[in-house]
């Protein structure tokens, strides 16, 4: 056994591209500014407040933990504030200051800190930051309540995915999604949460990620494939008018969001191929299984947390090592 | 390797203690501690069959073959559990009904079972009651502690144990986590005062 | 084969004295048991469906049993309105979201109409399910329905409201309505019959 060990050739990084996490935060960054800045646009300076907030709270508190545990500061990696600033972009325009404090601090803490930092963690940190938060003052995060007071809009300020909810129980889901056609929600002329309202901001953010290299094509198309497919099986074969269609479950609710930004996540998304396409698919089909059929509107969050725990078996199926074994006397 | 009487009945208090040192019994300890008062009278409910079956069976262990002894401490205890079933519902009612179906299932709780095994089984009579009364209370301390914490944050209120209930964080100005008393509360909660228990060395 | 038998006898012998020491633990704690079950889950709820009735003070030493057979019994409470008794209130189970679930339904005898019904078990989720129990919304809408009938609710096509965010509490609430309603029709015989006592 000892003399074996010798001949086991294993390959540093002998080259380097240059390439940080830094680089790989801020280019994500970059993508989201669409997204955000339109969101800003349309709710004004308590959006930019809320955006704000998310982003510097995470970043202290990740500063704090380094502190704590006698570490270099890990916060000019940029990831703490990628953190922050998608978990804004889910937020309504109005929210309250504390509980943005204490959802960031549990996104960092339970969500990275807890597993030894960034690349440890088996959830997506955001995505838990948020149902934790959810769970606890979901009246805070809901879009609808938070508009009430104060925004006049144009156009429907109904949140699409929220009023399609009540009405799939009638069996109304299809006109109540007419009400809302996909140009609409792809410019923004609706209410929603800060960064996902404009779909198109998101999607040309996401072509960008991807053309740089930074989000795996394979795992953004698969999901989203996973919603489009289950969408249109529901509204095909369900009863006559009951089920919106893929194009509103595509553009609603946190699913684009989902698509190009929770899947740039690394550590908690497989790395080959096959792997890659179940998770796609299997966060797909459960988003739209738990908006027509299950208790929540929207069903982006927990789809995705099932999904995270499932990724290390996911990551159990890989190609065969080269070479092959030699049994030894 | 003999300890003395107060050795056996400390060691269970911080050394093992349960959950948190043992990491056993983690079935109530996360399904009950939504409250202060469930996480105790949990505690106390087993902390009786602890020393009851911890006493039958030290006194039964020469008659006992070995062979049989899982099937005959599985009889022992589950007669306990049914009997302290039975005087929860005929006096403390209410928390009976708090606790519903984890009461019955202390018959599967692994400190119960484990120190049959590997304590009263093998020593005598006090030693046996001793150990069997420290575990437990280390239990319903380890669970009160947890129950308070995620009551606390989760509700603003602190029930003291057979008694009233208090507001600590008033709804003035506090709004409850209430993830904290909800399933995956337990889990994090636990998580965390296992890790707290860690940072502090066992001896 | 000593050992053998040995084995046999000791498990025998404790199985054994523990079947005794619990059959002579029930019967004393039964008693014990029934007036904690009383005073915990069915006064409360008596006395709001009931607050009406004269005898609101002496209906829970009026109660009466009818056996069900199959050693199932079920304790009915009489509520006397303008001297005569009028109604009767018995509890029926169902299965909840987290947990059983009974219902106290009070039932006119003259017309076979709801009085009042009430939640008296639940072990639902705080701030939902928990609803059925501390708002009077969803008892309020079985008032003056008739009791020999099937309940839905709405999304499984039926006429009663469910709680929002609580669907299949509410289901467990009409289900134990609707076998309040059976339960009453094979036993309305013997209620007459034991009500004209009072």
């Amino acid at each position: 056994m000892e003399t074996n060990k010798k001949f086991v050739v294993s390959y540093a990084p002998h080259c380097h591209n240059g390439d940080r996490i830094s680089k790989k935060s801020y280019n994500m960054m970059l993508a989201a500014l669409p997204a955000v800045f339109f969101g800003i646009l349309q709710y004004g300076v308590a959006a930019l407040s809320v955006i704000c907030l998310c982003v510097s709270t995470a970043m202290a508190w990740e500063l704090l933990f380094n502190r704590i545990m006698k570490q270099p500061p890990t916060i000019g990696d940029g990831n703490a504030a990628l953190t922050g600033l998608i978990l804004g972009m889910l937020m309504p325009p109005v929210v309250p200051w504390w509980v943005i404090f204490t959802m960031t601090f549990v996104t960092i803490l339970l969500g990275k800190v807890v597993y030894g930092g960034m690349g440890g963690n088996p959830f997506n940190p955001v995505v838990l930051g948020y149902a934790i938060t959810r769970l606890s003052w979901g009246v805070f995060l809901d879009v609808d309540a938070s508009l009430a007071p104060g925004y006049i809009f144009d156009f429907n300020m109904a949140n699409p995915i929220v009023a399609i909810k009540s009405a799939v129980w009638t069996g109304a889901g299809a006109d109540a999604a007419a009400a809302f056609p996909p140009q609409v929600l792809l410019l923004g002329q609706h209410c929603a949460s800060i960064g996902t309202m404009f779909g198109l901001g998101l999607i040309v953010g996401g072509l960008y990620l991807i053309v740089r290299g930074y989000l795996r094509w394979e795992l953004c198309l698969s999901y989203l494939a996973g919603v489009i497919v289950t969408a249109a099986l529901f509204s095909a074969f369900g009863p006559e008018g009951k089920y919106a269609g893929a194009a509103f479950h595509v553009l609603t609710g946190f699913t684009l969001i989902a698509a190009f930004f929770f899947m740039a996540e690394d550590s908690s998304t497989p790395v080959n191929l096959i792997p890659m396409l179940i998770y796609g698919i299997g966060a797909g089909v459960l988003t739209v299984l738990i908006r027509n059929i299950g208790a929540y509107p929207d069903g982006v969050i927990y789809a995705f947390l099932l999904m995270n725990i499932l990724n290390p078996l996911l990551d159990n199926i890989r190609p065969k090592a080269l070479g092959k074994v030699v049994e030894n006397e | 390797m003999a300890k003395t009487l107060t050795q056996e009945f400390t060691k269970g208090l911080w050394q093992e203690i349960p959950p948190f040192r043992l990491v056993l019994g983690l079935c109530p300890a996360l399904g009950v501690t939504t409250t202060v008062q469930n996480g105790v009278g949990m505690g106390l409910a087993t902390t009786f069959v602890l020393v009851c079956a911890n006493l039958l069976v030290s006194v039964l262990r020469k008659v006992i073959p070995a062979k049989v002894r899982i099937a005959c401490f599985i009889v022992v205890i589950a007669t306990f559990v049914t009997l302290v079933g039975m005087l929860m519902q005929a006096f403390t009612y209410p928390l009976y009904g708090m606790l519903g179906i984890f009461i019955p299932l202390i018959v599967v709780n692994c400190i119960v079972l484990g120190r049959a095994e590997a304590f009263a089984y093998k020593n005598p009579v006090l030693p046996s009651i001793a150990d069997g009364l420290g575990i437990g209370l280390g239990f319903t301390m380890a669970l009160g502690a947890l129950g308070a914490v995620r009551e606390v944050i989760g509700t603003g209120c602190f029930t003291v144990p057979f008694g009233p209930t208090l507001t600590i964080l008033s709804a003035d100005w506090y709004t409850p986590f209430a993830f904290m008393v909800q399933a995956p509360g337990a889990f994090i909660g636990l998580g965390l005062m296992l890790c707290l228990m860690n940072l502090v060395p066992s001896k | 084969m000593n050992d053998m038998v040995k084995m046999v006898v000791v498990l025998t012998l404790l199985a054994a004295a523990s079947g005794f020491l619990l059959s002579f633990a029930e019967q004393k704690t039964a008693p014990l048991i029934e007036m904690q079950v009383l005073n915990n889950e069915q006064w409360p709820t008596l006395q709001t469906i009931f607050k009406d009735a004269d005898n609101l003070d002496t209906l829970v030493d009026q109660r009466f049993k009818i056996d069900l057979g199959d050693d199932e019994n079920v304790t009915i409470f009489p509520g006397v309105y303008n001297g005569e008794p009028k109604a009767v209130a018995f509890e029926a189970k169902s299965t909840g979201f987290g947990g059983p679930l009974g219902v106290m339904v009070a039932v006119n005898l003259d017309t076979d109409e709801m009085v009042a019904i009430g939640v008296t078990v639940s072990q639902e989720t705080p701030g939902f399910g928990s609803r059925a129990k501390d708002e009077p919304d969803l008892a309020n809408q079985f008032k003056g329905l008739g009791l020999l009938q099937s309940f839905s609710v709405k999304a499984d096509g039926g006429d009663i409201d469910a709680i929002t965010g609580a669907t299949v509490t509410s289901r467990a609430v009409c289900a134990a309505v609707t076998s309040a309603g059976e339960t009453y029709k094979s036993i309305k015989p013997e209620i007459l019959e034991k009500v004209k006592a009072i």
